[in-house]
């Protein structure tokens, strides 16, 4: 049984509850409990193998999860043309029928969709200057994104699951694709969830997050709420055990003068020693993935630790 | 119409910094009232920013008393902020602009102009409190 | 849905087309030839009263066309290498797949669409090279008499429609079993053989039990019709077989195993009375298969092939449903 939560305001496109998906050996996705409200653009962050492409296939009803439930526009993913309907998924690798031309792939969509918008399709990418009748295989990286997301807007999904779809375009694609995708929830009627690497695309129209790290679901909420509750701590080199009793310490850096901490506060940072400052979304980012880092990495975040 | 534009990496958020082009563009006069807002999802195409990012910063324009929203039509200018007349700005700019052309030629460089600029004000306040 | 399949399948199919016109061309020319060859051949030896030896002086046709008859043998394996294997083994491979199953259709109407129509173009076309060979080879078939052969069972009437029903459903099965095109190509075709060669060698012989008559050695003993011989043999007056001779014989009875009163007669001597008494104690058995069994047996093998197909689309249904994808 999922839990309710305490008076939810809005309805959720996306809930689950101790969500998992193990293979024979490895474990991709492990006690996942996430709450996606409807209507948002959300970020799926975090490291190559953390569980996000595992995640958005468990959405999509591609794979089934062995541990836990899952709610996807309120009903239990299935292999049923209603559900099928209702949620769109780009993989990362673009799959399209590389000898087929976009305007193939539209008639496709017309023959396998109950209501199909080919003609936002056809707009959109003429609107982009994409060729309608070339080959899809013989397009740049860039415009088959670009037919890709269209023939899934098309589909006037609830909700949008998507794998990376950025990590091959330039920078005026991204901004390109971005700006479709936010038209899109804009008109109303649609939730998205985005995998990637780039935080400053995400810190832009993106307004709730996931962070996944080592399988396991780091921080899930609104992007601004985790911001407003995390502060970074820079005082003198001192005691602080007080503070880590109250808030929860995510990362510290200690050298022989100073004391730099990120808290996730429980309340009130109440020792005038520090001075208290905002934490932007890349510094977040960085210090929750900096904590199962590899020593190498972790290094690079966190200096003289044993100082 | 005004048309925006959000950078990324600035410390501002990107709703403040819609509020603050709009009011920006209101001291201009390139806004007046009267005139409609771009729509959410005019400024969504144009800036590829999360849209309720867009109606938070109407939403506080309105709380503020600037804008009004009217149903089926769109955020409409009720009344310019504060300050002085609209062309100010860009009466004081370009007078400013010609200041900064005659110290150019007389050889100063960017560092002496911004201390003069600095002893100015900081005089001019000191006259204020006086 | 159908125009998908269509679609993406469409050079295949024309290309399969274009193949069969040729075939069709090919056969339908050098057919008419030679069945005026035949036609003329039996009013000329009715003329000279040699129709009984028509067989073994008349060749219908050339070589060339022959063996390219012969060579339908392979055309159901071609279905699953070409049609079958790649079929769910690409959508898994190049991630298509994930394009295709997660339109509003789900894997099972998109299996039931795919695989029907396929197996229907598998069975047309299988079905339209068997008519064409049977029509094709009807005077060669009044000829020799060996239409229930193996080699030439397999080409004619309906079996070919069963094998490549098989052949597609085995393509199929491998590809969404294996999910990769080459690993799948390779098991299509060595399931094929090694199916079709245990049924023809182990099973088909067996699908009635086989006619045994024993007749005197003189008297010999042709079965009517197209039969297909399955043993044939001489048995001793104490009923043991003898072997077939290699070398010096007499009435197919190897020198060393004739009774002493043809000894003689092995060395080229005609018969003595007492050896022609002694070899009637001889007897010779053939077993076989009546020619009135040849439609029994084509449907029997035609209904194994059809079960195996039924099978293996069935365990494509369940991975395909079942398995992530």
């Amino acid at each position: 049984m999922i839990p309710r939560q305490v008076v939810p305001e809005v309805a959720a496109a996306i809930r689950t509850s101790g969500l998992g998906k193990r293979y024979r050996r490895v474990t991709a996705l492990s006690d996942c409990t996430i709450t996606v409200p409807e209507g948002r653009i959300c970020a799926l962050i975090g490291p190559n193998g953390a569980g996000k492409t595992t995640l958005l296939r468990l959405l999509a009803g591609l794979t089934r999860p062995t541990a836990g439930e899952l709610a996807v526009n309120g009903g239990i993913p299935r292999q049923e043309p209603a559900f099928l309907a209702s949620i769109g998924f780009l993989a990362q690798e673009i799959p399209l029928y590389r000898r087929l031309s976009a305007a193939d792939h539209i008639r496709a969509g017309t023959h396998l969709n109950p209501c199909w918008d080919g003609e936002s399709v056809r707009e959109r990418l003429t609107a982009l200057t994409i060729p309608l009748d070339r080959a899809v295989g013989r397009l740049s990286g860039g415009q088959r994104a670009q037919v890709a997301l269209a023939l899934t807007l098309a589909k006037r999904p609830r909700l949008l699951l998507l794998d990376e779809p950025v990590a091959a375009l330039d920078p005026l694609a991204r901004r390109n694709f971005l700006a479709i995708l936010a038209d899109a929830v804009a008109a109303g009627g649609l939730t998205v969830v985005m995998s990637s690497h780039l935080v400053a695309d995400l810190e832009r129209v993106c307004d709730h997050m996931i962070m996944l790290a080592a399988a396991r679901v780091q921080l899930c909420g609104d992007i601004e709420e985790l911001l407003a509750e995390h502060q970074l701590l820079v005082g003198p080199r001192k005691d602080t055990a007080a503070i880590e009793r109250d808030h929860r310490v995510v990362q510290v850096t200690r050298t022989p003068r100073q004391t730099t901490m990120l808290v996730r506060r429980g309340g009130p940072v109440i020792d005038p020693a520090f001075e208290a400052s905002d934490v932007g979304l890349e510094e977040l980012v960085l210090a929750y993935l900096g904590q199962d880092a590899p020593p190498a990495l972790a290094h690079l975040t966190s200096i003289g630790d044993n100082q | 119409m005004i048309s925006f534009r959000v950078e990324g990496r600035s410390v501002t958020p990107p709703y403040l910094q819609i509020i603050q082009q709009v009011k920006q563009a209101l001291r201009m006069g390139v806004l007046d009232v009267g005139d409609k807002l771009p729509t959410v999802r005019e400024v969504v195409a144009a800036t590829a920013i999360n849209p309720n990012t867009v109606l938070k910063a109407y939403r506080d324009l309105e709380r503020e008393g600037l804008v009004e929203a009217r149903a089926g039509h769109g955020t409409f200018v009720r009344h310019r902020p504060p300050g002085p007349p609209p062309g100010t700005h860009s009466r004081l700019g370009r007078s400013l602009a010609r200041w900064v052309a005659e110290a150019r030629e007389a050889g100063l460089d960017d560092d002496s102009m911004e201390s003069l600029l600095r002893v100015a004000l900081r005089a001019d306040t000191e006259e204020e409190i006086a | 849905m159908s125009w998908l399949v269509w679609r993406l399948h469409r050079t295949q199919l024309y290309i399969a087309a274009a193949l069969l016109a040729a075939l069709t061309v090919l056969l339908l020319v050098t057919g008419v030839q030679m069945a005026s060859q035949y036609h003329s051949a039996l009013t000329a030896c009715a003329v000279s009263h040699s129709c009984a030896s028509l067989s073994s002086t008349l060749f219908l046709g050339s070589h060339a066309v022959g063996f390219l008859v012969i060579m339908t043998l392979g055309v159901p394996a071609l279905f699953g290498l070409f049609w079958g294997a790649p079929l769910v083994a690409s959508e898994f491979e190049t991630g298509t797949g994930q394009f295709a199953w997660l339109q509003s259709v789900t894997r099972k109407r998109w299996l039931a669409v795919t695989a029907g129509e396929m197996l229907l173009a598998a069975a047309v076309w299988g079905g339209a090279v068997s008519a064409l060979v049977t029509w094709w080879s009807g005077p060669d078939n009044a000829l020799q008499l060996d239409q229930f052969k193996p080699g030439r069972f397999d080409i004619m009437g309906i079996v070919p429609v069963g094998y490549a029903l098989f052949a597609m459903a085995l393509g199929l099965c491998a590809g969404a079993l294996l999910r990769r095109t080459l690993p799948a190509l390779a098991v299509t075709l060595a399931g094929f053989f090694v199916a079709r060669t245990v049924v023809t060698l182990w099973l088909r012989p067996h699908y009635m039990s086989a006619v045994t008559v024993t007749y005197k050695l003189f008297s010999g003993y042709t079965p009517a019709g197209s039969y297909w011989q399955l043993a044939q043999g001489i048995l001793n007056p104490a009923g043991q077989l003898v072997p077939a001779p290699n070398g010096a014989e007499f009435d197919g009875v190897p020198v060393g195993y004739l009774p002493f009163a043809c000894a003689a007669a092995g060395r080229g001597v005609p018969p003595t009375a007492s050896c022609r008494q002694a070899l009637a104690a001889f007897h010779g058995f053939i077993t076989y298969q009546p020619a009135s069994r040849y439609w029994a047996f084509q449907g029997i093998e035609t209904g194994i092939f059809v079960a195996l197909a039924a099978v293996l689309i069935a365990v494509t249904a369940v991975v395909l449903l079942r398995r992530d994808v």
